[in-house]
């Protein structure tokens, strides 16, 4: 029953155990906190990239990448090659640079690896330092608050950490909503359902199993729906190798009444000129929100064109203004279409009134969300008479019809583009698939440890952890929600 | 200083007005020959035990006010102690030199450990106890006790005087006043009452007080709290009706025998004092649909369970059982109650059908087809813990076979982890007047407040367990804050660390702390945990210090199934994890140096218990570190969150910091609703505030504190 039992803690704990004993400097000190890892540099088209580590197990990592004994000088930018641990397979030269503690960002042992900036490779990376034993994706301003409890960052510093910190909670929020609102959203939150009910049952046999009478085979019921757990989550892990389908780049999301040519500036914003191109005419998904991958002003986005908001029309229209604002609410960048020579309308008014002036509110350090409000049309506009309402937040005027005022929008774009993709706060999607896989992976590998033990506690502690990495997607996982079930599922107490 | 009797409107108004009738105060408080205390606790049961031996054993002289001496010890529902999770806080008890456990191992007629398969993090230390000798025993005890005195009154009132300055809460609590208008004064005072705040007894559709009639003195308690600003909650629960031994046909129905050899509760037991043999089985039976009938078609003649009052989310009674799991069949354990006692209890029965009835459904239950349920007279012997139901019983002419309660409780996110009272310093309460249910929690809340009301008069630093560190540290956090709004009973499932926390390690995790920061432990006892804490160590490193091949090791034990294909070496540790080895079998293999680890049993069952949760220990000793230094990380206490300007919060998360007042970072993030960006705020705050004090040093801060005083009592009014 022991055999590779806790294969995962008994190695971040002795590591290959003879190797371990000899382990001089960045050895992870037992017993000391987990090693986080993060994307440090925006996302988007750039040289380089930056991935950084903190905690007891950076040098440790730092030399499974590098294949190397030894660590590199310490505050010294050395050129290496990192592999793989897994397959050897090269990942890039790279710079790195070890920091070991107390003298680095958040005071623990640090390492930087300087790569080439290509999604491929910084994809690659993350995803071999998520495979190794003792490190983990890090949460929202992980980094941060660890230089702030080391004493490392003065207080004026930690003005902005809390800003920050819920910049990135949004963000990543933003981030997770976008993967949950898909297929594999939808296959995480149907497994996490699967085992927290399984988890619930075991605890309920520990808990009331002998004081009270539970139906006959339970145990046996939570053993195959685990084991069912185990082959759906295994088969998905193969399959993830072969490419994700996990959405990259900005989501700019185009919205506003109906008519009020979304779609015209959608299908590629003027009629000769192409700053914007159509990286590959993927034709979006089965949603009715139409989205494509272009490349915008250099930068990789995710152009949705959504229907248009509005009220009381038939219910499959419904459907698709209810998705709309479902991805209203995941956009990094929302441009917000108007008829400038419609403004008066209500359809024009109500969404002035709950969309732009409810984004607008937001300040800025409370929600990365941004918005830029065009007024299309312009042409019919000059021909009118006077300029659209005083009253109006900053806008731009543009004309899809005659491409006036497209290089402002475009000027503009880039702009907010810049700010969103090179704000590493904005939540990654490389680093939310090392997420992702580093969380199914470590529920996997907590599920063969289920199977292995046969001391029901052990058995239970494997299903927590397994449960513990679902609900690092999902959300959710707490105690009470175990004990809803319990009570809910089973006759106990006296 | 004055009396809090009946005029707290009074009372708030002079704080309010920020004018405290000093002089008035002061010429009371020459009254000549008061008694003086360091410590009283109100309430004999078992909270209010072992917080009283606590505080004693700590050094404080110390008071126990109770109805009726004769009372004290008095289990007042099921007759047994531990089980599942509950086993774990009465070893955790013992470990700081608590009472219960080691009256149990003298009081016990069954005893059993439970989830003997499931794993030793698990298991469930249980005994069937005596009813009359865990009452004898415990009074022993307690009598005996040095620094304890035992007084029969009740307490009408609680003294209050001006707050100190250095800490927060609007007063001081500094004495109490007993119905016969006669005062005591003490440094800290511990409240254990029970379910007797405003209890009710509700049998069908009768409805009685259950305190006293007449002059209402726990209805006066129960107003001074309230008046003073406690939320008050209501909750209910139940109890079966006895049935006579001798009336119940034994031969047809499951036998449970108990274990052989018993394990004692207590650490510093190496037996119990009865033999398996001359102990007492328990039988099994089962409820069937008749009983279903019955319970349905009478459900108009229940108040109890038609009431809105929050019962838990568990099956409490027979009659949630049936609604909630029709068509099904309910275990009922038929327990006894004690060695020379011809009374049995229907473990599983608890109902509040009217009197006539109950016998109705229980002679429908195979075996009890001619049980007799017991006399009224017999039952006062019985009754929860208010002390006076007698009167009452006598009073209405009651029958009393099973019934419900129903009574106050106070919100425990009102009291800090030491189980002080955020509103009123030196104010402590503990058990079920926190809204817990269960012997073992009251006792571990006993242990917790005892202690730290003698700390509070020593002016020493509260003794707080983490929940990382016990199941008392998972109730008392889950309590302050989260609250509760059921019955809280322990659960294993409740514990993270479960694997950690196990019956069997609890005097390494408690016995030495208990002894050097709270100095509750005997000087034996603490001698027997370091030396058993020292002789694990040095197993725990042999075991991992000899090597041999798998295949060598499966020539030495052939028994163990381990893979002979593995060429690196197997450490001892890792074959001591297979099932079928023991420290016996690993000392006959390697006689030299593991045979001494075998001497004492005790050491031999924990060594193996250590290797079986080795690899998994070290994974969780990571996280528990990481809860550790968030625990580290301490909010002042004078905070006051609904006004502070320092600190960027939004208002939804500043009212349920008001509530709960969390100590530490660690348990405000785990305050529903209080978001990661808030504990950051918290954090700067923190770090700021540090920096300030170490900065200013020890300046008067008695303005501020009477201002932050004023502030909450118009927020009260």
């Amino acid at each position: 029953m022991w055999r590779g039992l806790w294969t995962l803690a008994a190695q971040a704990a002795r590591g290959p155990r003879r190797l371990c004993t000899r382990r001089s400097s960045g050895a992870p000190a037992p017993g000391s906190g987990a090693t986080i890892f993060a994307l440090s540099s925006g996302q988007g088209r750039c040289g380089i990239a930056v991935i950084r580590t903190s905690g007891p197990s950076s040098g440790h990592a730092l030399r499974i990448l590098t294949a190397a004994r030894d660590l590199p000088p310490a505050r010294h930018a050395s050129l290496r090659l990192l592999s793989d641990p897994r397959s050897g397979e090269p990942l890039d030269r790279a710079l790195v640079l070890w920091f070991p503690g107390p003298r680095s960002f958040t005071g623990e042992d640090c390492v930087e690896f300087h790569v080439h900036g290509g999604p491929a490779v910084v994809s690659g990376v993350l995803q071999a330092l998520g495979s190794v034993p003792g490190l983990r994706p890090a949460e929202a301003g992980e980094f941060t608050r660890r230089a702030f409890a080391n004493g490392k960052l003065n207080l004026t510093e930690v003005e902005g950490l809390a800003d920050l910190i819920h910049a990135e909670t949004e963000a990543q929020r933003r981030q997770a909503l976008r993967q949950l609102d898909g297929e594999l959203g939808h296959l995480c939150c149907g497994w996490a359902e699967t085992l927290t009910k399984a988890l619930a049952h075991v605890e309920a046999y520990i808990d009331f199993g002998e004081d009270d009478n539970l139906e006959e085979g339970v145990l046996e019921q939570a053993d195959v729906e685990v084991r069912a757990l185990e082959v759906a989550l295994g088969a998905h892990l193969q399959d993830a190798r072969r490419g994700q389908r996990l959405r990259s780049g900005a989501h700019v999301v185009v919205t506003g009444p109906p008519n009020a040519g979304k779609s015209s500036l959608g299908e590629g914003a003027g009629p000769s000129r192409k700053p914007v191109s159509i990286v590959s005419p993927e034709p979006g998904t089965t949603r009715d929100v139409l989205e494509t991958p272009v490349d915008l002003a250099g930068f990789p986005v995710l152009l949705s064109d959504t229907a248009g908001l509005r009220e009381g029309v038939g219910p499959v229209e419904q459907e698709g203004v209810r998705r709309a604002r479902d991805r209203l609410e995941q956009a990094d960048l929302i441009l917000a279409m108007l008829d400038a020579s419609d403004l008066a309308s209500p359809s024009s008014c109500n969404f002035l009134a709950t969309v732009v002036a409810s984004v607008g509110a937001q300040s800025p350090s409370d929600s990365s969300q941004r918005l830029l409000l065009v007024l299309n049309k312009s042409d019919l506009l000059s021909r009118k008479g006077p300029g659209p309402r005083p009253d109006l937040p900053p806008h731009l005027l543009l004309s899809c019809l005659t491409g006036e005022g497209l290089d402002g929008l475009l000027e503009a774009l880039r702009k907010e583009l810049a700010a969103v993709c090179g704000d590493p706060s904005t939540g990654s999607p490389l680093l939310t698939r090392a997420r992702h896989q580093h969380h199914l992976q470590g529920c996997l590998d907590a599920l063969s440890h289920y199977k292995q033990s046969k001391d029901l506690a052990l058995a239970a502690e494997a299903l927590r952890v397994a449960r513990g990495h679902l609900t690092q997607l999902t959300g959710g996982g707490g105690t009470e929600e175990i004990l809803d079930i319990i009570f809910r599922d089973f006759c106990v107490g006296k | 200083m004055f009396y809090f009797r009946g005029c707290g409107r009074w009372v708030a108004a002079s704080f309010t007005k920020q004018q405290f009738p000093l002089a008035r105060l002061s010429s009371d408080s020459a009254a000549p020959r008061t008694p003086h205390f360091d410590v009283i606790v109100i309430g004999g049961g078992h909270a209010g035990t072992e917080a009283a031996t606590a505080a004693a054993r700590c050094g404080s002289r110390t008071l126990l006010l109770t109805h009726r001496v004769d009372t004290i010890g008095q289990m007042s529902c099921n007759p047994s102690f531990g089980g599942i999770g509950k086993g774990h806080l009465m070893r955790e008890v013992d470990a700081l030199d608590g009472l219960c456990s080691r009256i149990c191992d003298q009081s016990g007629v069954h005893y059993k450990v439970l989830n003997r398969r499931k794993g030793p993090a698990v298991w469930g230390l249980r005994a069937q106890i005596d009813r009359k000798l865990y009452k004898q025993n415990m009074q022993k005890e307690i009598l005996n006790t040095p620094l304890l005195t035992v007084q029969e009154g009740a307490v009408e009132d609680l003294i209050l005087t001006e707050p100190e300055p250095e800490h927060t809460g609007k007063c001081r609590v500094s004495g109490v006043v007993l119905v016969d208008g006669s005062t005591v004064y003490a440094e800290s005072v511990i409240l254990t009452t029970g379910t007797f705040l405003r209890g009710m007894i509700v049998i069908g559709l009768e409805m009685h007080p259950a305190g006293r009639l007449g002059d209402h003195p726990s209805i006066g308690l129960a107003q001074t709290l309230e008046k003073l600003g406690f939320v008050v909650g209501r909750l209910k629960t139940g109890t079966p009706p006895r049935i006579a031994k001798d009336s119940i046909n034994f031969s047809i129905l499951n036998k449970q025998t108990p274990d052989n050899p018993s394990v004692p509760f207590s650490f510093t037991n190496e037996t119990v004092w009865i033999k398996p043999e001359d102990q007492l089985p328990c039988y099994l039976t089962h409820t069937n649909p008749r009983v279903d009938e019955i319970v349905l078609k009478n459900l108009h003649l229940n108040s109890h369970v038609k009431e809105t009052t929050r019962g838990p989310r568990y099956c409490p009674s027979i009659e949630s059982k049936v609604l909630r799991f029709p068509n099904r069949l309910h275990q009922v354990w038929l327990e006894p109650e004690g060695m020379d006692s011809d009374l049995i209890y229907p473990q599983g029965l608890s109902v509040t059908l009217p009197a006539e009835l109950q016998e109705k459904m229980i002679t429908c239950i195979r075996g009890l087809e001619k049980a007799k349920v017991i006399q009224p007279d017999r039952v006062l012997l019985l009754l929860p813990r208010m002390e006076c139901n007698g009167a009452i019983l006598a009073h209405h002419n009651l029958s009393l076979p099973g019934y419900g309660v129903q009574y106050d409780y106070l919100d425990p996110r009102q009291i800090t982890p030491s189980l002080e009272t955020h509103l009123v310093q030196r104010l402590f309460f503990a058990g079920q007047i926190n809204g817990t249910t269960g012997y073992e929690e009251a006792a571990a809340q006993g242990v917790i407040a005892g202690i730290n009301a003698s700390l509070r008069v020593s002016r020493k630093p509260p003794f707080v367990v983490s929940r990382t560190e016990g199941y008392i540290g998972v109730l008392i956090d889950d309590l302050t804050t989260l609250g509760t709004s059921e019955p809280y009973r322990m659960f294993t499932s409740r514990v993270e660390f479960r694997l950690s926390l196990r019956p069997d390690n609890a005097d390494i995790r408690l016995t030495l702390r208990g002894y050097k920061d709270a100095g509750c432990v005997s000087q034996q006892r603490y001698e027997r945990a370091c030396w058993m804490k020292s002789s694990l160590e040095e197993g725990i490193s042999v075991l991992k210090f000899i090597e041999f091949s798998s295949s060598k090791w499966k020539n030495l034990i052939p028994e163990v199934s381990i893979s002979t294909s593995r060429s690196l070496p197997v450490r001892a540790l890792d074959v001591l994890k297979y099932e079928e080895v023991d420290m016996d079998s690993l000392a006959k293999a390697v006689p030299e140096p593991l045979k001494k680890y075998t001497k004492c049993r005790e050491l031999a069952e924990r060594l193996k218990i250590e290797a079986t949760y080795e690899s998994v220990l070290f994974h969780q000793l990571q996280e528990i570190k990481g809860v550790q230094q968030d625990e580290a990380l301490q909010l002042p206490k004078d905070i006051d969150y609904l006004t502070i300007r320092d600190v960027s919060l939004s208002h939804e998360v500043r009212e349920k910091l008001h509530f709960s007042r969390p100590q530490t970072i660690g348990a405000a993030s785990r305050i529903p609703g209080v978001t990661p960006a808030a504990i950051i705020n918290l954090l700067r705050f923190v770090k700021t505030t540090q920096q300030r004090q170490a900065a200013m040093n020890e300046s008067p801060k008695t303005d501020q504190c009477l201002r932050d005083a004023d502030r909450l009592q118009e927020r009260q009014l």
